[in-house]
């Protein structure tokens, strides 16, 4: 694997370079909120944060979207699409949230029906990760075969070490972005940071606070859909909020609608949806196959822990935390995964 | 359309005749403003599309028609919301878009050379209809044997299809038609009482013989010990379920039972396939 040496001196040359030649996304603070935002220059970039409150998924299947706009008077229909992806580059983001777009390209990318919006967006940007220098209480990559330091599904991947960032050249399209930029990406020094960052590695998987394991978890949820485990008090205690969907990097589920803007014309979007919502998958009917939170929340972590393996051989988490730092009524996927293992041990 | 990256993008048809099955349930004839596309369509029975109604958005509805009958599309709506009550507004010549056809059919090809035994319950004959009318079909008639269809609906003005079931099916070689409806009417002649009772009456064997069922899901679970009882497997027996949808092409989420999306993985099932799934539908 190639690997180059940039100084960290040179990296607000870089992003402003970046902003110039693409739509560069990266880490921004919004009063509290830090958040993965189109920049226009190294001035607005964030680069101080463990993880985003907001993972960037929405760059490539983003909150609210149009698919087209229509012009529609009922006996004449008129289709526009937008306009294609833009070249962009995804800066900054964390190894877990890198790992989660994987997880969600054989979603959008099926054997079947592709999707040109999240297809478009992902062949036209360069995703150069940041290895995390902390492991927050709340992190446990490592649980989902991920870590601090992993460059998993990133063209490139930095990492900081004193002055200087490392640099693994991870894929073709990494390698072209640092040749165009040459003055700043060196080979100078690659073997000796190389070292480093084993280091910073192995330190920081000992850092961990949460010991999540997952030993028996997808055996027992293949054969026990009715487990009496759902009745309990995380169930109960659910607010259906939607929080920890909106916040996860894995969660792709979606609303389609309509939204006339007067005239005949209108524009069909589709926005991020949760299956915390009853509403979610009620039938216009009257009938709804998960009528209460108990249904809601077993259908999201059997989502998160069996079904998306299932589907797609893939991990449904990555372990970044954020559900279990966001949820007002600590419901936490460490406990019940562990609490999981607990009831398949004593099974 | 393999991999196709366009699939959100609906296809501009014409409605070129309305019928008015009962005061809630209409049939809409569509046809492609582009024949190509109804040249690549391809659809089998069993299948789905999702009919955009600009302005209010879009709604998945089953293929009523079967693709022997010719270069169109039926779509039987009920009037149940926002989309489909605009949609019932909507009047011959005018146009929504469609985009499809969506998941798995009828299995057809492993039901020739046996009986098919239909039971449909209320404006749930349409989703089965495309395939009586396909087995009923000049083309492919010889490739199955005797078919009934039973259907039942609360009241005579409740039956969905009246002329397929009183006229056009009946005429057909090697068919029976059951129809009933839940409590007596002075001016109707025929059956009276529920489909699972009914079922039981007619008694069919379960030799060489498909049931394909599709029903509000209290009509289906009174049916199924029925067939049970009969003597039928549960590989014998096929039937189609309905989902809330956005998608249809298995990315949106909601549609799942366990890890399987009925959009995509089904509609279509057989009651063997459904016991080896959660029973969350």
């Amino acid at each position: 694997m190639e690997a180059r040496v940039v100084n960290k001196g040179q990296l607000p040359e870089l992003l402003d370079k970046l902003a110039k030649d693409y739509d560069l996304i990266a880490p921004v603070q919004e009063e509290t909120v830090v958040l993965f935002r189109k920049i226009s220059g190294a001035a607005d970039a964030f680069l101080e944060y463990t993880n985003s409150d907001v993972s960037p998924k929405g760059c490539f299947l983003p909150q609210n979207e149009k698919t087209f706009n229509y012009t529609y008077t009922g006996d004449s229909i008129e289709i526009n699409k937008p306009e294609g992806a833009q070249k962009a580059v995804l800066f900054g983001a964390r190894p877990c949230d890198i790992k989660a777009i994987t997880t969600l390209d054989p979603v959008f990318e099926g054997e079947k029906f592709g999707d040109e919006y999240y297809s478009g967006k992902r062949e036209n940007t360069v995703i150069i990760g940041l290895s995390c220098t902390k492991v927050l209480s709340t992190c446990f990559c490592y649980a989902f075969e991920g870590g601090p330091c992993d460059g998993t599904g990133s063209d490139l991947l930095f990492t900081e070490i004193g002055d200087k960032y490392y640099v693994e050249v991870n894929t073709e399209k990494g390698k072209a972005l640092a040749d165009a930029y040459s003055q700043i990406f060196s080979s100078q020094g690659a073997e000796q940071l190389a070292k480093d960052k084993e280091e910073l590695a192995k330190k920081l998987a000992g850092e961990f606070v949460r010991k999540v394991d997952l030993t028996g978890v997808k055996e027992l949820l293949d054969n026990n859909f009715e487990l009496p485990y759902w009745n309990g008090d995380d169930q109960k205690k659910c607010l259906g909020c939607g929080t920890c969907t909106y916040v996860c990097p894995t969660c792709h589920c979606f609303d389609i609608f309509d939204y006339p803007t007067g005239d005949f014309t209108g524009a069909r979007l589709r926005c991020w949806d949760s299956c915390m919502y009853p509403e979610y998958t009620l039938m216009a009917g009257g009938h709804n196959p998960r009528p209460t939170r108990k249904e809601r929340v077993r259908n999201r972590f059997m989502h998160k822990l069996k079904y998306h393996l299932d589907r797609y051989n893939m991990v449904g988490c990555v372990g970044c935390g954020r559900c279990v730092r966001k949820c007002p009524v600590n419901i936490d996927i460490t406990k019940i995964i562990n609490d999981l293992k607990e009831v398949a041990q004593n099974a | 359309m393999p991999n196709n990256p366009t699939a959100l993008t609906p296809y501009p048809v014409t409605i070129t005749k309305i019928v008015d099955e009962t005061s809630d349930v209409k049939t809409f004839t569509v046809e492609f403003d582009d024949p190509e596309v109804m040249e690549n369509f391809g659809n089998k029975p069993g299948q789905v599309c999702m009919l955009s109604i600009f302005g209010e958005g879009e709604s998945t509805i089953s293929i009523t028609s079967a693709p022997t009958r010719g270069k169109f599309l039926e779509f039987t709506v009920k009037r149940v919301g926002r989309l489909t009550n605009v949609m019932h507004q909507m009047e011959v010549g005018q146009k929504f878009g469609v985009r499809g056809p969506y998941g798995n059919w009828f299995p057809y090809e492993i039901m020739k050379g046996k009986d098919l035994f239909f039971v449909g319950g209320g404006f749930a004959l349409a989703p089965i209809r495309s395939l009586i009318d396909y087995a009923l079909s000049d083309q492919y008639r010889s490739d199955y044997g005797k078919v009934e269809v039973l259907y039942g609906a609360r009241s005579v003005d409740d039956l969905c299809f009246k002329s397929d079931l009183a006229e056009r099916w009946p005429k057909l070689h090697n068919t029976a038609i059951y129809t009933t409806i839940d409590r007596p009417e002075e001016a109707w002649k025929g059956h009276v009482g529920f489909v699972p009772s009914y079922v039981e009456e007619v008694a069919p064997s379960p030799e060489n013989k498909f049931a394909i069922i599709a029903g509000p899901p209290i009509m289906i679970k009174f049916t199924l010990p029925v067939f049970a009882k009969l003597g039928f497997k549960d590989d014998q027996i096929i039937t189609t379920l309905e989902m809330r949808m956005k998608c249809c092409l298995g990315k949106c989420g909601r549609c799942n039972i366990g890890s399987k999306f009925v959009c995509v993985d089904g509609p279509v099932f057989s009651l063997a396939q459904l016991k080896g799934m959660p029973q969350e539908y």
